[in-house]
């Protein structure tokens, strides 16, 4: 399986030696180079059209730089990464550029899977329902800071986007073992004779095959991200060492999962990556910083994340995980007299101001005296988010399964890949909308 | 944009498109067609007692289509140097697959209509200026209760060329402003009032009139709560109208005739709607945000009617679907961006105004009145089921008096029903982005909606 672990760089190592050593002066002059990010990505797309495919190939290099001014900041970021492109980029704040003059060793594209076309071709056609579309999408960069440079490395991943009368999708890590077998479930037909249940109800709700992952992105994931916590807006935030959630409940960021499609090898910010706990024994006990935000929480950087060499890094989540514990889920499901079981979710929201989550349940099913009665038809839950997790039974699965479902994640019209596991939770006060 | 900087791409973009077109007839046997795109985007955050964050980005590439007897490819690759057009051809031809027909449009169906660009972009510190000024505006029209609490300016020029194996070419040089504002009450944990503007003309630009604008529907829900049921005049605010269109354009572009929602949601007579509704994709509007010489693929802009007086009218297709689909080909296709196939899509959509009635006498006419002012979750319209459901905040009027203010209204039902009882639109037109392209909507009265509850 490719993983983040080999943190190749996109450049010649030593180019980029010579590189660090240039930018150096300017960290030290007015206005200061904060940080300078070079980037390479590949996208390939295959897709449905008049009972054929349809392919395409997206290539992209560009470069960022942030500067401080003693009363701004500022962002610059264009397109190229040759060093004429980075003197360009950096003339534009600073008086004096010294780049190397000597050209970096001839670039190495980012290759194509060799299996990549009939992979493709071979998931077009297993998706027999409605128009389907494939991604493949690599990334490869480089921070260059003040003392030295760093590689950041994630595992190339693969999305599947179906359209149709049950638009599904899935984002999971390129060659994963279980791909194959998640393919099979996105493309298999929804159950017929569907029950919707009645707005209003609140039951409990079991959250099983990694669903419960999505509801722990939302509640702990965005609402730590230092800065929604700085600002105020997240209802977490001034929290830090409350019992936020069931006592049995502990929660980590991991970008070092590289089975899961938040993975990397630094941030974009070039701290490398380590899992960071958020929720231990319930309790409250981490943020989720870029380097911003750590200074103004006191708390470590390491989540500063770019959607591309165009956007500036943000503090964002990578894969939240939920530790399992030691229930078997199948007692958890006999024990409910009547309930909810969700198997997908097919989107997720939360508001930091009001603190509601809304959940949009794909598949799942009613259920009487722990025993599946109906097949449910989409529809969405919600709850506000600290009631939610204040009703988490403290009784955990001892099953962790990652979500293959979600990931792609939006905030502020920016998206980014990430990745979530999480054992069977049950839940009690979900409201249905 | 200063005619410099529109010439200075342009010459780059010509070198690039040169070195791709040598390069692709020198290796013979197929056609073809480049699109090379540079664009600068500047954004500033201004925040009240922050300092501000500035953002520019310079972003360039080039793109090919190729087709070689039956089979057809696309890449993109960024840059404007020889390596970048070299790397999209050599992309392109790499991922080329079969198809049964060819997507390239014919170069008989390819012109440029005669369009205008008429604006700078605004000098620096303009967006300082102006934040500074809607901040003030915002606090004395609220009378101290509210307080800006960022906007964030947009500012873009852009530059393109479309050019064909066969010698047809289109440039054009353009620029884009938009101001997104958030308010909040000045005291306590309340709220934030997000607003998406587009600017037309940044020169033009009044920050008491933008302030007051924003300051008074932000006020409108600071008040006491209200409710109401019955059979009520409903009013969708240009925002709320805006979504429940963004929610209805598949309806406009080509299906295949299996997938069609369309037919379920036709009456007898084969109206969709009341006659009050008619719409357009306009990409003649000098004033919409989406304008050029031509579509994504050459096939001069033109403005299509998709329903006229309640009945639909035509739909959009790019070339490729329309050969695919069994549709004329009307000029439909829509680029986002360098990186993208040109597909079909709504370039800017929009209601026509020219029989609509001031929002205030929109208000004074209704009676007993559900005012939908800002939306709380995308529309959703379940076309199998023709159904819809509008999530949003709103506030109730009597004879366009102001009761109070009604913080969430989940309204469901008959998608027909909904859009056979659209009475009349306003007169006050504004955009908003949509998934793809974006659509202008006034205020939309609807009547004799029926609410339940509390």
């Amino acid at each position: 399986m490719t993983g983040p672990s080999a943190a190749e760089p996109p450049f010649d190592p030593g180019w980029l030696d010579t590189l660090t050593d240039a930018c150096r002066s300017l960290t030290a002059a007015t206005p200061r180079l904060h940080d300078l990010y070079l980037e390479r990505r590949l996208e390939l797309k295959v897709s449905t059209l008049a009972g054929s495919a349809h392919a395409e190939e997206s290539r992209t290099d560009g470069a960022a730089a942030r500067w401080r001014y003693p009363s701004r900041t500022a962002f610059h970021a264009r397109t190229g990464t040759s060093p004429p492109a980075l003197e360009d980029l950096l003339s534009r704040h600073a008086r004096r550029t010294a780049l190397p003059r000597a050209r970096p060793p001839a670039l190495v594209e980012i290759e194509r899977p060799p299996e990549w076309r009939d992979w493709a071709q071979a998931t077009l056609g297993r998706a027999r329902r409605g128009h389907c579309t494939v991604r493949y999408l690599a990334r490869r960069a480089v921070v260059v800071g003040p003392e030295r440079w760093t590689a950041v490395s994630c595992p190339p991943l693969v999305r599947v986007e179906l359209d149709g009368e049950s638009p599904s999708a899935l984002l999971a890590v390129w060659r994963h073992p279980e791909l194959e077998s998640w393919l099979s479930e996105l493309a298999a037909p929804p159950p017929a004779r569907r029950w919707r249940p009645e707005p209003g109800l609140k039951v409990p709700v079991l959250l099983r095959s990694g669903t419960a992952g999505v509801l722990v992105h939302e509640l702990i994931g965005h609402l730590t991200e230092s800065d929604l916590v700085l600002s105020g807006d997240s209802p977490l935030a001034g929290l830090a060492g409350a019992a936020v959630t069931a006592v049995a409940i502990d929660i980590a960021d991991d970008p070092c999962r590289d089975d899961l499609p938040g993975a990397f090898s630094c941030d974009d910010e070039g701290v490398p990556a380590a899992p960071l706990p958020l929720v231990r024994a319930g309790r409250l006990v981490g943020w989720l910083c870029d380097r911003a935000g750590a200074h103004g929480l006191d708390a470590p950087a390491g989540r500063g994340r770019r959607a591309s060499w165009a956007r500036p890094p943000v503090a964002r989540l990578s894969n939240l995980i939920v530790a399992p514990g030691t229930a078997d889920p199948e007692d958890l499901q006999r024990g409910l007299r009547e309930g909810l079981l969700v198997t997908r979710i097919g989107g997720a929201t939360v508001d930091p101001l009001s603190g509601r989550i809304v959940l949009r349940v794909e598949r799942g099913w009613e259920l009487r005296q722990g025993r599946r009665r109906r097949p449910l038809e989409p529809f969405e839950l919600t709850g506000g988010a600290r009631d939610v997790l204040a009703h988490v039974e403290p009784t955990v699965g001892r099953d962790e399964s990652p979500d293959w479902r979600l990931g792609w994640c939006v905030k502020d019209g920016v998206p980014l890949p990430t990745g979530s596991a999480a054992p069977t939770l049950l839940v009690h006060n979900l409201e249905v909308l | 944009m200063s005619a410099d900087d529109g010439f200075r791409h342009q010459e780059r973009l010509r070198s690039a498109a040169a070195t791709a077109r040598d390069v692709l007839t020198r290796s013979g046997g197929c056609r073809f067609e480049v699109f090379t795109k540079a664009s600068v985007t500047r954004e500033v955050e201004v925040a009240p007692g922050e300092p501000p964050r500035e953002l520019e980005v310079e972003e360039m590439g080039v793109a090919v289509r190729t087709t070689r007897g039956r089979c057809a490819g696309f890449a993109a690759a960024s840059g404007l140097e020889a390596d970048a057009a070299r790397r999209a051809i050599d992309g392109a031809i790499a991922v080329e697959r079969e198809l049964p027909f060819d997507p390239l449009p014919p170069s008989r169906l390819l012109a440029a209509a005669e369009t205008h660009s008429s604006w700078r972009l605004p000098p620096r510190g303009w967006a300082h200026h102006t934040g500074e000024q809607l901040a003030k505006a915002v606090a004395a029209i609220s009378g101290g209760r509210l307080r800006l609490r960022r906007c964030l300016f947009q500012e873009g020029t852009f530059s393109w060329l479309l050019q064909t194996g066969e010698g047809f070419v289109a440039t054009y040089d353009g620029a884009a402003c938009s101001l997104l504002t958030e308010v909040q009450p000045a005291e306590g944990r309340g709220g934030v009032w997000r607003e998406w503007h587009h600017v037309a003309d940044p020169g033009g630009l009044d920050s008491a009139v933008v302030g007051r604008r924003i300051a008074d529907r932000a006020l409108l829900v600071q008040g006491r709560i209200a409710t109401g049921s019955g059979l009520v005049s409903l009013i969708l605010a240009p925002e709320v109208a805006a979504r429940l269109l963004t929610a209805l354009s598949p309806l406009f572009v080509v299906w295949s005739d299996r997938r069609d929602p369309l037919a379920k949601l036709l009456d007898s007579s084969g109206r969709l709607a009341a006659a009050a509704l008619t719409l357009l994709d306009d990409r003649l509007d000098p004033q919409a945000p989406i304008t050029g010489p031509c579509d994504g693929e050459g096939l001069p802009a033109a403005r299509t009617l998709l329903v006229e007086r309640g009945i639909p009218r035509h739909r959009l297709a790019s070339y490729r679907d329309a050969l695919a689909l069994g549709e004329p080909p009307r000029g439909g296709a829509l680029r986002l961006s360098y990186r993208d196939y040109p597909s079909t899509g709504i370039a800017n959509l929009r209601v026509s105004t020219e029989h609509g009635s001031p929002p205030a006498e929109l208000l004074r006419a209704a009676g007993t009145t559900l005012y939908l002012l800002r939306p709380l979750a995308p529309v959703l319209v379940d076309f199998a089921e023709a159904s819809y459901r509008i999530v949003a905040s709103g506030v109730w009027l009597d004879d366009g008096r102001v009761r109070g203010w009604h913080p969430v209204v989940e309204l469901r039902g008959s998608l027909a029903r909904l859009l056979g009882r659209i009475e009349a639109v306003g007169t006050d037109l504004a955009w908003f982005q949509a998934d793809r392209g974006v659509v202008g909507a006034p205020s939309l009265l609807i009547a004799s909606q029926p609410v339940v509850g509390q």
